[in-house]
This record gives structure tokens, C-alpha cells and sequence, in this order.
């Protein structure tokens, strides 16, 4: 103890002599670590729960490819009316929606398939004819009789597109790119909200792709809002308790620290920010106020009873005492967290743990460095929380009498945990593990309730997809192969919960019965593979091939069978699924015929799947980890055991509160108990630590020696307990029903391990006299406490666990068109003139629409292969006589020598060769592009023509150019480049560049392509960066290829010497 | 000794436009080609120390550029500064320091008026001449001077601001003549007998470390102080020359500058009843050389220097003048980084060394600094972060720098700056721990 304190003390002492420059290099590591943030990527699909190589995913990514199925949004038209939908006035605004829902910039207007939009297949004297349902009345008008007769000849759409009771009817459309759903739930609500609606006439609009794309923002909105309210809840707390100004502050700088090393790490590495990360914060904001609640308590009261010390010594005094708990604490709250990081495999919650672990990390060492650093340097006022006169406050007074009733009625209160434990096991058994999306919805969302309408009135919106895949090429032309899918279709659609489905056989049979005079008996699959390949034919030229596409693909080899079914709750599409799977098993045993499943409810099955197994998988290892450590520190297995006491509590709590209330265990739901581990296990340590302490130091009686911990830690307990709970008491007001029972079992878990700890753990400790607590031998001052050789291996085992974990986050990481080669050859040597002299105008505008403006004259003049250009900046003042000087050399190998001359420094300053993907000055262009002036290096790019296309009226070939190695891709920062290339002037009159993901990264146009001195020259270059929708336009003027640039020019010396 | 402020810059004017004379087309053509800018620089500095404004200044520098033919051009900047709190050079500075033709105009205590620069640019085919009021810079270091000692600093800041604003340039004649291909010969010469602005006593940033104001023994009364600085037009003259060439990559350059060092020496002697004090400047020879090259994403630099005569401060109440004449020799290295996107990384190593150390001089035989340098865009270059340190090894003290610049529109920028010093208060840096201030400005170009 007293080696250990002499060391602690040291280590202090040196920490406070330096105050500024302990918080001026804490302050830049807060701010290293915050300059990452603007890199963080937020990721707030469905989709980033599943791990990116689950075979589910894969194979529906596949699906996605072949078949073009994606989840849509679906837009439901329900008429009320005694004649449903079949009347002018309804089908008028199916037309209408359709016609604008294909308008939408984030819509496939090719994939907006409703009523307005579909064929309908009739049989004429001579075969077959394929007619737009809107076009059946005479003249090709719309004959609301003729259409009502159509549909019900054709069941297929029946249930699908339109209700079977005719009540209703869809509008799916699908979207290009689903980060952008959230906006485009929006434009499809503003369209129908703002259509004129005849009485008893509803819109609805859900489908999985709103419901997916919407869900993420939603929750993310909320938790957006909710999250500064916890700083303040917490705040307020800090307030109540120390009544002083920089005890409200100083938490929150640490608390600051720590959102910023956990947040700017995850950026540092490229960890995305998901839903279930705006759980993250609320705790490491209570972590991090929980340490300096310790500390601050202990100084306060140290200032109240030794009045005579100086600030400094004061805050030694408390950190020496103090260090040891909370290291302890961080200790076991990181084994908590790498439990969650271990056991959990969907990559959010995994990171989840991991960024917690670091966030407490970084709480810990803020706390102990920060802290001391700052009340020494600061004028740290006295609280009034902790006057003289009054020994203790009415939170100090309450815990003393809590204390007495504990220590007077042991035995009460373990019966009471007890029951409190059984109840939880019970509660435990009624756990339903369960996930449905809508369902974090509040039932009066509007999606909600479309969701409800839709599946109540069609045949269901959420998609099973069984893939059917045959060795050869028109193999599906086989009637035996078609029976086949047509004998699966119909066992699936005994299943529950399976209300209709959909297959290239539905169509088949249609067209069969169509050129036989539309009798019903001829509604089947014909005998005759000959007479299948002639009815497809027959279709195709009476109407769009590409029809058929979402059915089966476009060499009759594979084909796609969609079930509808009415809910997407896991566990009654379970059943559905494993049925499925057996019987393909069974049936599709031979070689002739495989079948996979895919679809957004089958690859939601996969991943709810494994959240039950997740779930306990991360519980276990938690606790084995937390009473590992908790073992270590106290030295004792015991010590442990005891110590995961009122952590269990509080689980079993939880359990039984998810089992009563009828609270699922889903995504959200299953990381609680890691959470609460992580916090609960804080008391526990503190409770022990404090206990040890009295039990050897104090006299008298047990009850004598344990009293004085109700008033000093079990208030300061009381707070961080307070501030917690607060903090997540914010979430419950939450409008978003995961985040709110996020709160309230975070909550519940936090006040039962804050009760427990104060209740059971004194209880027992007096019933049992555990050995670690309460040794028989007379004690010795000396031996309170841990060993030094314990603290040591415990700041040892910190930094090892943090270098750990950043090993570890750091893993986390045509036909007669010319050769695409001869064309960049072309563009490469074309004429640029040996010198030539121009002006150059950027106007560069962020995404809010502020354009700042650049203006420059610039020179450049090759000396053989050798290139030299020189830039001087003109306005704005601020960079006037900004001189910008490169040799470009010929060789590949040779960086290029480059100079800045700033008229801030009166020099010319050496700068090293630019990466080429760097952006060249703020604007949208690389160093690269800029120097390569519309050419580009021929050795970087792989080129391959694909076609040819009409620029602003220009032919031009479309040259696509793949970056010859990942290494010259990441040195040009882009994977792919597409330009369209004038084949009069050679010149890329339009490129599109992908960034080294395959993002759509750039594009670039160049427009005022005239001949200048008999050379063309682009006059105006515009760029837009889609990712940063940042853009530059890039204006040449008063060009001049004919004056001769002198060589000095292109000398050093005369950069400041200016124009 | 202080002129009448309009005089001081007839004489010049006047020679010049003899001079341009012949260059003249008409009074018209001559604004036609003339370009105006100018920067209206508004800056607070909150000191956190005394908790009130250490500054609150605008400053506005016009800036003129006019070509008077094909091959002269002239280049003129003024300064108008305004201070309301007038700490940083209370009162009326008296100017000793300055010769008459380089002495600023006050209106009232708030308000100074300078010529910052008044130059020639004559292109004479391969040879170029600048002529007039100017700056040059010598070295490849930044933020130390081991070369960049042609131009004296005004203090009335420490080293806070930029060398360019603190520099005071001097009437110059400035050649550069090309020798084949890639090497250039520079001669210098400066008439001008200005020196270091040094704050006084009672100003913000007022000296008082021992090894820049020497400390009399307690109880010893100072019975005279006498101040002497060079005038003679020629005599006194300051003259250099730099061959500087481009060598397979590396630039390297040797230099030469016979001048009076920029700070007086301080003596003192003994007299019945106390000590007289003189303080005077001192010629030396400055001999030295600089080199950079950059090598993918590192540029490496550096720069050394000898001066002959350089006169330290030495605490030897047995030595006769208080002061101890040496040569000394120091030098820099520095590495830039810019292999991070967006960012520069800069570190460099200060050493010097007195040859003739004795035990009483106040510094070290061997002097140690580091300063570290991080320079972060972000936002397409819209917002700039950047951060300095400047770190003494010997005396454990130092300055930290940081800066947020944001760039609102093409021609208005805000910046957020923290100045903090800290260390021993007998260091260089330490002497102005209780300095520490925070800034705000607003620059808007016009």
C-alpha cells in the first residue's frame, strides 16, 4: 500500500506539476482524434447487420442481378366503393401516381409496374395478342368493365396486383439506390398527399424498401435529438451533486474526450455509424461522468476536512485514492464490452463492444490525467455539497439510513434478491426472440398502417424468392421442369402465412389458354417444350420482352418463383422457411433442378437467426471475462463471484421484465446485457473495493467498520447511478419504440445493480465474511488494498488491452468499335502546343451553394517530353501572388519537382511531388487530372470500348478505363473511369470516375470546345463530386499558344517576383 | 532624432521617379496598368492571464502593383493600424532603433502609419534588380533564424505573427544575376540602419529573460544610459551576396552578409556610485549555406550559419563589460511531410553553438529548440487547422500556436487562434507565461 501510494503519489505529483502541458497535449489528442470525425460514415441500412459474406446476402445480391428483384416501395390504392377500383375516376389516379412515381429521380422508371403500367394476354382468332390493360375498350380506351373482366381472367395479378375482392390495387416501384429511400418515402408521400382523392378512395405507401430504407433514419433522427438531452439530464445531475461550476464542467470535458476517441477512432478506421450506435453514446456518457463523479466526491470532501492543504495536494490526495477503484472499474467494464465484441456477429454490435471498450479506455485516462491537471490549475471552488458543518447532504443522510436498514436485516434482503432472481428465471423462459421491422414503427405511422392494410386486403407484401436454376439453356421450355416449379408453387401456398406467388408458369398457362380461345380447361402447362418456346416468341413481338424479366432469365436457364406472404415476423416465417427447405430437399434431389431461397424475409430469417445464439454467446463470455478480471484485481476467485452479484441481478431483472411486459429480444434488445454488465459491474467494484477497505482500516463491529460506505460511496454511487439512469431515462421519451425500451431496460439494469450492489452486497459480505473482505488475522494497514504488483499488472493490462484493441479494429478493415487503347492513344497525342499562356477561373461551390472564387494566370511550356507549368494566383487578395511552380518529367519514376512561393513568407518553399489523387487546391480535380490536362497516362488504365453515344450532340465512343492494380488505383484514388471521347478532336467531351469502393465517385464535363491557334482547347471544364457534392467550374481564358514563354519564367526566382 | 514623417519619404520618392522617368508613357497609361488591392484586417487578442483585451486592432494595407513599361514594374504597400488598447507598444515608441527614412507616423498613441514596401522590379534580359524598400529572406527555416537575418523584426509581438508582418523591411538594392543554366548570384546592399523594434518596459511583451536584458547586482544604481546607432550612409551600410544553384534535384545555396547585428549590445561600467550603461550595434560576418531537396512525400531542409562576432550576456559580476564576444555557430534541419491527404507535417531541429563559452554567459555552450508543425485542411481547402510548437530543450520552455482558419467567401476569412507559452519565466518563451492569449480576427479582402 504504502509503495503503491508512494508510486501513485509520484505519478500525481508529476501529472499536476505540468497542468498546462498534461491538458494542452490531452486537449490535442482530443482534438487528433476529433479531426476524424468528419470522415465518419453513418450506415443506417438493414443490411449492415448482416455480416457482407453471409451466403444469404450473397445470393440475394445474386437474385438481385439476374432477376433485377429488389424490395419496393409499394403504393396501394384501396376504393372503399361498392365497385372497388374498376371505375374511371380510380384507375385515372392509378394512371396518374404511376406516371409520377416514374418521375422520381431515385425511381427505375422501367420497374414502376402497376395496373396502368402491365399487358394483359388475350387470345385472337389467329393466336395471341398482348394488350395494355388501359387499352381494352374500343379505340384502345379504357374500358373499366373490360379491364375488371381481364384481371379476373387472369389470376395471376389476382391478390398480387390487384385485391381478389377488386377493392384495391398496387403501384410497386423500385428504387436505384436505397440510401436515398428516406427521401423518396418522402417525394412518393408529398405526390399522394397532394393527389385529389374521391370519397372512400385511400392511398397508402409501405413495401420493405420504404420500410427498410425509412427505418434507420427514423431511429437515427430521434436519437439525434435525444442524445444532447442526455448531456443535459447529465449535467444536471453533476449540478445537484457538487453545486459548483467546474463540477458540472470538468465531466463534461472528459465526457467530450471520450465520445471523441471512441467516434473518431471508429472513423479513423473506417468502422461506419450504425442505428444501434446512438446507444453507444449515453453510456460512454455515463461512464465517463461516473469516473470523475468519484474522484470530484473524494476531493470535495478531501477540501471540507483538510482545509489547510493547497489544491494541488488535495487533488493528489483524492487521485491516490482514487485511481485504484477506477482503473479497477474500467478494467472489468472492458472485459464487459469484449464480450459483446467476441460473442456478437453482426458486425454493429461487434463493433459496438469494441468502441465502448475504447471509449472507456479513453474516459480512464482522461479522468486520470485531465482531472488532476485541471484542479490544479483552476480555481476549483469548495462545494457546498460538501460544507463543514454539515457532515453530509440529504442524499449522504438517505444512503446512511438505507445502510442501517441493510446491515439490520441481512437475511430480509437476500430473500428479497432471491425472489427477485427467481422471478427472473422465470421471466427469462417467456423471452420470445423476434424481430420485425414495422414493428419499430409507432402504430400510428402512417407506414404502419399501410403496412397493416396492405397485407390485410392483398396477398402480402414481404417476399420469399425461390430461385430455380437448370443445367442448359432453354431448359425451361421442358414441360417437365415447368410442372416441377408449378408442384412447388402450389405446396408452398399451403404453407401459413403464404397468401400467393408468382411464376414464369402463371404466365405459361395464361398464354396457353389465351390462343385457345381463352378456355378455362387449357389454363395449364402445355406438352410440348416446342409450343412453350413459340408462345414466349408470340409474346415477345406483340409486346415488351423485358417483361418477363423479373420471372425467369434471359436464356430460359433459371427462373424465379415469388411467394407474397402477410407478416414478417421470424417466427412464424420460420416455419415457413424450414418447410420450404425440407422440401426442396426432398424433391430437388436429382441433378436436373436446383432451387435456392432468397428474398428479404428469407434473409432476415438468416440473420434474426442467430440473435437468440448471439445473445448468450455475448452474456457468457461477458460475465467469464468480467469476473476473470474482477478475480485478478481482488486477487481472489471468490471476490469475483461476489463481485457479478448484482450484475446478474440486474439481468435477471431484465429478463423477467422482457418476459412479463411480452418485450422481444431483438437487435436493440439483446445487446442489454453486455450494457448492463459493462455498467452494473462499476458498483460492484466500487462497493467491494470500499468494503475491503473499511472492513481493515475501521474498528469495532462489522456494522461499525461498513457504515461510513452508505454516506461516502454509496452517495457517490447514488450519483453516477442518478446520472446514468437519467441519461437513459432521455431515451424513454423517445418516439421510437427500440430506443425507448433501449432506455428503460438499461435503466432497470442500471438501478438494480446500483441496489444491489448497496443492498446484497453488504448483506452478504455481513452474513458470509467472505475471507477477501474480512480476513481473520488482525489487519495491517499494509495490507489493504492491492498488492502493487496487482495495480502495476493492471495499468498493464489497460494499455495491452487498448494496443489489443486497435490490432484488432485495424483488420477491421462490341462489335467494330476501336480498340479502347488506340482511342486514349489518339486523345494522348493530340496537339497542346509547345507553350501556351491563359487565365484560369475557379469557381468552387460546396454543397450549401457558397461558390468561392480563384483567379489565376497560368504558363506552361514542354521542353522536350518535359513539362513545366507555372500558376499565379490574382484574386482573391488574401492568396494574391501565390506562385505555384512544377517540373513534370517524363519518367515514370521521377517525382516532379514542385515550388509554392507565398507572399506570407517572402520565399519560395520546396514542397514534395503531390500524390497524383490528391485534390489539386481545394478544387474538384486531382493533381493528376490537372496535369494530364483531359489526357491521361496510358500506362495507369486497362481501356476496353463499350459503345458509342451522343454528347451535346457530338458522337463520341465511350472509352472505359480500369486501373491496371489496386495500387495505381488507390494512387489515382479512383477503380473505374468511363470517358467519352469526340472522335473528331480526340478530346473526352464527358467522364465519370468511381472512387477505389466502385462509388460513383466524379463527373467531369468539358463544354466551349473550340480551336485555338489551330488547336482545340476546352474553355470550360465543370466538375462535380457526387460524394461531397462539392463542384468546380474551371474557366480558360485569353489563350494564346503562339507567344513564346521565356525559360525564366519557369524559374524559381522568378515565382516572387510575380506576373 | 524623429523626422518629420511625411519627409522621411520624400527623398526616396523622389529619387525614384527620376529614375522612372524615361519609363513614362502618360500619367493615363500608367492607372491604367495599376492594380489596387487591399486587406482589412480586424484582430482581438483576449489575454486569459489578466482576463481583458491584450489587443483590439484593424489594420489596412492597400497594396499597389504598376507597370510602367515593358520591363519595370512598381510594387507599393502601406499599413494603417489602429490599436484600442495600445499594450503592445504603449505610447509613442521612440524609434531610436530606426534610421529616419524608415520610421513609422503616429497619429495620437492608438494609430501608426507605415511604408511597409516601395520597390522597383527592373528586368533587365537575364539580370534583375530590385530597388527600394523591401524584404529578403535568406534560409530554408521556419519560424528560426539562422540566415533570415537580413531584414530586422519588430517584437511588439514576441515572434507571435507572421514574419511578414513583424519583418521591417529596408531600403535595398537588390541584384540577381543568372549564371548558366541553374545557378543565380545575388548582391545586396542596404543603407538603411534600421534595427529590431524591441518593446519597452512597460509593454505586453516587454523582455525580460537574463539572456536578453542583462540583471545589474541589486543595490547598483544606474547613473547614465546611452544609446549609439550607426548612421553613416555608407560606412555603415550592410552588404551580402548568395550563390544559390539547382543541383540533380537539390537546391543548395552559400551565403555572405557583412552587417550590424540587429539587437545593440548592452554594456556596462563601473563608475564611482553605480554603473553606466551604452548600448551600441555591432558589426559581424555572417558566412553560411542552405540546402532542400524533396524525396516522394518528404522534403528535407536545412540551413547553417557562422557569425563571427556576437556578444552574450554573462552573469560574471567579474567580468568588465557584462558582456562576452564570441563567434557561434547554428544551423537547422527540418523534414515536411505531405503524405497525408490534406495535411503537412513539419518538425525541425534548432542547435547553436558559442565557440568562446564562458561559465557566466546566461545560455548555454550548446542550445537545443524543436518545432513541430501540423497543417490540416478540410472542405475542399475552405477550413484550415494548424498547429505550432516551439519547444526550447535546454530551458524545457516553450510556445504553442494554434489556428483555425475558415474561409466564409472568396475574400473574407475568419480566424480562431490560441497562443500559449509556457516554461520557466528566465526562458525565452517562459519569460511570457502569463502572456497566453486567445484570438479572433476577421480578414476582408478588397
Amino acid at each position: 500500500m504504502i509503495r503503491e501510494n508512494a508510486f501513485a503519489r509520484r505519478f500525481f505529483m508529476a501529472v499536476t506539476a505540468f497542468p498546462k502541458t498534461v491538458l494542452f497535449f490531452s486537449f490535442l489528442a482530443i482534438l487528433g482524434a476529433a479531426a476524424f470525425l468528419p470522415l465518419l460514415n453513418k450506415d443506417t441500412t438493414p443490411d449492415a447487420f448482416i455480416a457482407a459474406d453471409n451466403p444469404a446476402v450473397i445470393y440475394r445480391d445474386k437474385v438481385k442481378e439476374i432477376f433485377g428483384l429488389d424490395d419496393p416501395f409499394v403504393v396501394a390504392v384501396i376504393d372503399r366503393r361498392e365497385r372497388g377500383i374498376y371505375n374511371p375516376v380510380t384507375l385515372g389516379l392509378v394512371q396518374d401516381l404511376s406516371e409520377q412515381l416514374g418521375k422520381l429521380r431515385n425511381v427505375d422508371p422501367d420497374r414502376v409496374t402497376s395496373l396502368a403500367t402491365e399487358s394483359n394476354i388475350v387470345g385472337t382468332e389467329d393466336g395471341m395478342e398482348v394488350d395494355d390493360f388501359y387499352e381494352l375498350g374500343t379505340g384502345r380506351s379504357l374500358d373499366p368493365a373490360a379491364l375488371k373482366a381481364a384481371i379476373e381472367d387472369f389470376p395471376l395479378y389476382q391478390g398480387a396486383l390487384v385485391a381478389r375482392d377488386g377493392s384495391a390495387t398496387l403501384i410497386v416501384a423500385e428504387v436505384i439506390d436505397h440510401t436515398l429511400s428516406q427521401s423518396t418515402y418522402d417525394e412518393i408521400r408529398a405526390i399522394v398527399d397532394a393527389s385529389i382523392l374521391p370519397e372512400g378512395v385511400e392511398v397508402h405507401v409501405a413495401g420493405e424498401g420504404a420500410i427498410s430504407g425509412f427505418l434507420g433514419t427514423y431511429i437515427d433522427n430521434d436519437a439525434t435529438r435525444l442524445n444532447p438531452l442526455t448531456a443535459v439530464v447529465i449535467t444536471l445531475v453533476l449540478v445537484v451533486a457538487f453545486r459548483t461550476f467546474a463540477g458540472a464542467l470538468l465531466p463534461n470535458i472528459i465526457v467530450l474526450a471520450t465520445a471523441a476517441a471512441a467516434l473518431g477512432l471508429m472513423a479513423a478506421f473506417g468502422v461506419s455509424f450504425f442505428v444501434i450506435t446512438n446507444g453507444l453514446l449515453p453510456i460512454l456518457i455515463g461512464i465517463a461522468v461516473a469516473d470523475s463523479i468519484h474522484v470530484l466526491s473524494d476531493y470535495y470532501e478531501l477540501a471540507v476536512t483538510h482545509p489547510e492543504l493547497s489544491r494541488r495536494e488535495v487533488i493528489v490526495r483524492a487521485m491516490q485514492r482514487m485511481y485504484r477503484p477506477i482503473t479497477l472499474t474500467t478494467l472489468t467494464t472492458i472485459a464487459g464490452f469484449m464480450g459483446l465484441f467476441i460473442g456478437a456477429e453482426m458486425p454493429p454490435m461487434k463493433y459496438f463492444g469494441l468502441f465502448a471498450a475504447i471509449g472507456v479506455t479513453a474516459a480512464w485516462f482522461y479522468t486520470i490525467l485531465v482531472l488532476p491537471a485541471a484542479v490544479t490549475l483552476f480555481k476549483v471552488k469548495p462545494s457546498n455539497a460538501f460544507a463543514l458543518n454539515k457532515s453530509t447532504d440529504v442524499y449522504g443522510r438517505l444512503m446512511t439510513r438505507f445502510g442501517h436498514i441493510v446491515l439490520r436485516h441481512p437475511r430480509t434482503v437476500v430473500a428479497v434478491v432471491a425472489a427477485v432472481a427467481i422471478t427472473g428465471a422465470v421471466g427469462a423462459s417467456r423471452v420470445i426472440v423476434e424481430e420485425s421491422q414495422i414493428e419499430n414503427f409507432q402504430r400510428d405511422e402512417p407506414i404502419y398502417l399501410a403496412d397493416q392494410v396492405m397485407n390485410q386486403v392483398f396477398d402480402g407484401t414481404n417476399y420469399i424468392d425461390m430461385v430455380v436454376e437448370t443445367p442448359n439453356r432453354e431448359d425451361l421450355f421442358k414441360p417437365d421442369n415447368l410442372a416441377r416449379i408449378e408442384a412447388l408453387q402450389r405446396y408452398a401456398e399451403t404453407l401459413d402465412g403464404v397468401q400467393g406467388s408468382t411464376s414464369v408458369v402463371d404466365y405459361i398457362k395464361q398464354m396457353h389458354k389465351a390462343v385457345n380461345e381463352n378456355r378455362q380447361e387449357f389454363y395449364s402447362i402445355p406438352d410440348d417444350d416446342f409450343l412453350i418456346a413459340q408462345l414466349f416468341l408470340l409474346y415477345s413481338t406483340s409486346a415488351n420482352p423485358t417483361d418477363f424479366e423479373e420471372e425467369v432469365d434471359y436464356d430460359y436457364r433459371r427462373a424465379n418463383i415469388r411467394l407474397n406472404l402477410n407478416s414478417s415476423l421470424y417466427r412464424s416465417n420460420r416455419e415457413v422457411i424450414a418447410a420450404l427447405e425440407d422440401y426442396v430437399a426432398k424433391e430437388f434431389i436429382d441433378g436436373g433442378m436446383t432451387v435456392n431461397l432468397s428474398g428479404r424475409v428469407y434473409v432476415n430469417f438468416h440473420w434474426l437467426n442467430t440473435i437468440g445464439d448471439n445473445h448468450l454467446r455475448s452474456l457468457t463470455i461477458s460475465l467469464v471475462l468480467v469476473w476473470l478480471m474482477a478475480s485478478l484485481v481482488f486477487r481472489s476467485a471468490l471476490a469475483g463471484a461476489f463481485a457479478l452479484i448484482p450484475v446478474g441481478m440486474s439481468i435477471l431483472l431484465i429478463y423477467a421484465v422482457m418476459g412479463f411486459s411480452g418485450i422481444w429480444l431483438g437487435v436493440g434488445t439483446s445487446m442489454f446485457a453486455a450494457i448492463a454488465i459493462g455498467l452494473g459491474i462499476d458498483f460492484s467494484i466500487h462497493t467491494i473495493d470500499r468494503m475491503k477497505e473499511l472492513a481493515m482500516t475501521g474498528s469495532g463491529s462489522f456494522d461499525e467498520r461498513i457504515a461510513p460506505l452508505f454516506p461516502s460511496t454509496g452517495r457517490a454511487l447514488f450519483f453516477n447511478f442518478a446520472a446514468i439512469g437519467l441519461g437513459f431515462a432521455v431515451l424513454t421519451t423517445s418516439e421510437v419504440p427500440p430506443l425507448l425500451k433501449f432506455g428503460v431496460l438499461v435503466g432497470i439494469a442500471v438501478a438494480a445493480a446500483f441496489i444491489a450492489s448497496m443492498a446484497i452486497m453488504p448483506a452478504l459480505a455481513k452474513l458470509l465474511k467472505p475471507r477477501f473482505i474480512w480476513p481473520e488475522q488482525a489487519p495491517h494497514s499494509d495490507a489493504v488494498g492491492l498488492k502493487p504488483s496487482s495495480v502495476k499488472a493492471a495499468v498493464a493490462a489497460i494499455a495491452m488491452t487498448g494496443i489489443a484493441l486497435l490490432a484488432v479494429a485495424g483488420k477491421a478493415d462490341a462489335e467494330d468499335l476501336p480498340d479502347g487503347r488506340e482511342i486514349m492513344q489518339r486523345v494522348v497525342d493530340r496537339d497542346e502546343g509547345e507553350w501556351v499562356t491563359r487565365t484560369l477561373i475557379m469557381e468552387m461551390t460546396d454543397r450549401s451553394g457558397t461558390t468561392r472564387k480563384r483567379e489565376t494566370a497560368a504558363f506552361r511550356r514542354y521542353y522536350g517530353q518535359e513539362k513545366r507549368t507555372v500558376m499565379f494566383y490574382k484574386s482573391p487578395t488574401n492568396v494574391k501572388g501565390t506562385g505555384f511552380l512544377t517540373y513534370d518529367y517524363p519518367e515514370a519514376d521521377k517525382d516532379d519537382d514542385q515550388w509554392l512561393y507565398l507572399p506570407a513568407l517572402r520565399k519560395v518553399r520546396r514542397i514534395s511531388a503531390s500524390d497524383r489523387g490528391d485534390y489539386f487546391l481545394g478544387t474538384d480535380l486531382t493533381y493528376e487530372d490537372m496535369k494530364k490536362e483531359n489526357k491521361v497516362a496510358l500506362e495507369d488504365y486497362d481501356f476496353t470500348t463499350i459503345g458509342q453515344e451522343k454528347v451535346d450532340g457530338h458522337t463520341t465512343f465511350i472509352v472505359e478505363g480500369v486501373p491496371v492494380s489496386e495500387e495505381i488505383a488507390n494512387e489515382l484514388g479512383y477503380s473505374k473511369a468511363v470517358w467519352r471521347v469526340d472522335s473528331a478532336i480526340w478530346i473526352s467531351r464527358e467522364a465519370e470516375m468511381w472512387d477505389v469502393n466502385g462509388n460513383p465517385l466524379k463527373t467531369i464535363r468539358s463544354t466551349e470546345i473550340e480551336a485555338v491557334d489551330g488547336i482545340w482547347t476546352v474553355h470550360r471544364i465543370h466538375v462535380e463530386n457526387h460524394k461531397t457534392r462539392h463542384q468546380t467550374l474551371f474557366r480558360f481564358g485569353d489563350i494564346d499558344y503562339k507567344s513564346e514563354i521565356k525559360d525564366k519564367v519557369f524559374k524559381t526566382r522568378n515565382l516572387k517576383r510575380g506576373l | 532624432m524623429r523626422g518629420n514623417p511625411r519627409g522621411c519619404f520624400r527623398t526616396p520618392l523622389i529619387m525614384i521617379c527620376c529614375f522612372v522617368q524615361p519609363a513614362l508613357v502618360s500619367a493615363e497609361n500608367l492607372l491604367d496598368e495599376a492594380e489596387f488591392s487591399a486587406l482589412l484586417e480586424t484582430r482581438f487578442g483576449w489575454e486569459t492571464e489578466r482576463d481583458e483585451l491584450q489587443f483590439g486592432e484593424a489594420v489596412f494595407t492597400p497594396e499597389v502593383n504598376m507597370r510602367l513599361g515593358e520591363s519595370v514594374k512598381l510594387n507599393g504597400i502601406f499599413r494603417f493600424r489602429g490599436d484600442t488598447e495600445d499594450r503592445l507598444e504603449p505610447g509613442r515608441p521612440s524609434e531610436d532603433n530606426r534610421d529616419a527614412i524608415s520610421e513609422r507616423a503616429f497619429v495620437g498613441d492608438d494609430v501608426d502609419i507605415e511604408l511597409r514596401e516601395l520597390y522597383l522590379d527592373i528586368d533587365l534580359e537575364d539580370a534583375f534588380v530590385r530597388l527600394g524598400k523591401q524584404q529578403v529572406v535568406w534560409g530554408e527555416a521556419d519560424g528560426l533564424k539562422v540566415l533570415d537575418v537580413i531584414n530586422p523584426q519588430s517584437f511588439r509581438e514576441f515572434i507571435l505573427p507572421e514574419f511578414e508582418d513583424s519583418r521591417i523591411p529596408l531600403w535595398t538594392v537588390n541584384a540577381e544575376i543568372p549564371v548558366g543554366e541553374d545557378s543565380l548570384v545575388q548582391l545586396l546592399w542596404i543603407p538603411d540602419q534600421t534595427y529590431n523594434d524591441i518593446p519597452d518596459s512597460d509593454a505586453a511583451f516587454a523582455f525580460s529573460s537574463p539572456r536578453l536584458v542583462p540583471r545589474l547586482p541589486a543595490g547598483v544604481t544606474v547613473l547614465s544610459t546611452e544609446f549609439d546607432r550607426p548612421n553613416s550612409f555608407v560606412e555603415d551600410s550592410d552588404a551580402g551576396a548568395r550563390f544559390t544553384t539547382f543541383l540533380d534535384g537539390w537546391e543548395l545555396s552559400a551565403n555572405y552578409f557583412f552587417h550590424y547585428s540587429d539587437t545593440p549590445v548592452t554594456r556596462r561600467r563601473l563608475l564611482p556610485g553605480g554603473v553606466a550603461v551604452t548600448q551600441d550595434y555591432e558589426r559581424t560576418h555572417l558566412l553560411g549555406g542552405s540546402f532542400n531537396n524533396a524525396f516522394d512525400d518528404w522534403v528535407v531542409r536545412g540551413e547553417v550559419g557562422y557569425s563571427t562576432d556576437r556578444f552574450f550576456i554573462t552573469e560574471d559580476a567579474g567580468d568588465s563589460d557584462g558582456v562576452v564576444k564570441s563567434g557561434e555557430v547554428s544551423y537547422v534541419l527540418g523534414l515536411d511531410y505531405q503524405g497525408i491527404t490534406d495535411t503537412f507535417l513539419s518538425a525541425q531541429l534548432f542547435q547553436s553553438f558559442i565557440a568562446d563559452h564562458e561559465d557566466g554567459i546566461v545560455q548555454d555552450q550548446v542550445e537545443t529548440s524543436a518545432t513541430f508543425l501540423v497543417e490540416r485542411t478540410f472542405e475542399n481547402e475552405t477550413i484550415k487547422l494548424s498547429l505550432l510548437v516551439i519547444q526550447s530543450l535546454n530551458e524545457g520552455d516553450g510556445v504553442v500556436q494554434a489556428e483555425l482558419d475558415y474561409q466564409l467567401y472568396s475574400d473574407v476569412n475568419l480566424t480562431l487562434g490560441a497562443d500559449i507559452f509556457y516554461g520557466d519565466e528566465d526562458g525565452l518563451f517562459g519569460q511570457f507565461r502569463n502572456r497566453d492569449r486567445i484570438t479572433f480576427g476577421v480578414t476582408v479582402g478588397f
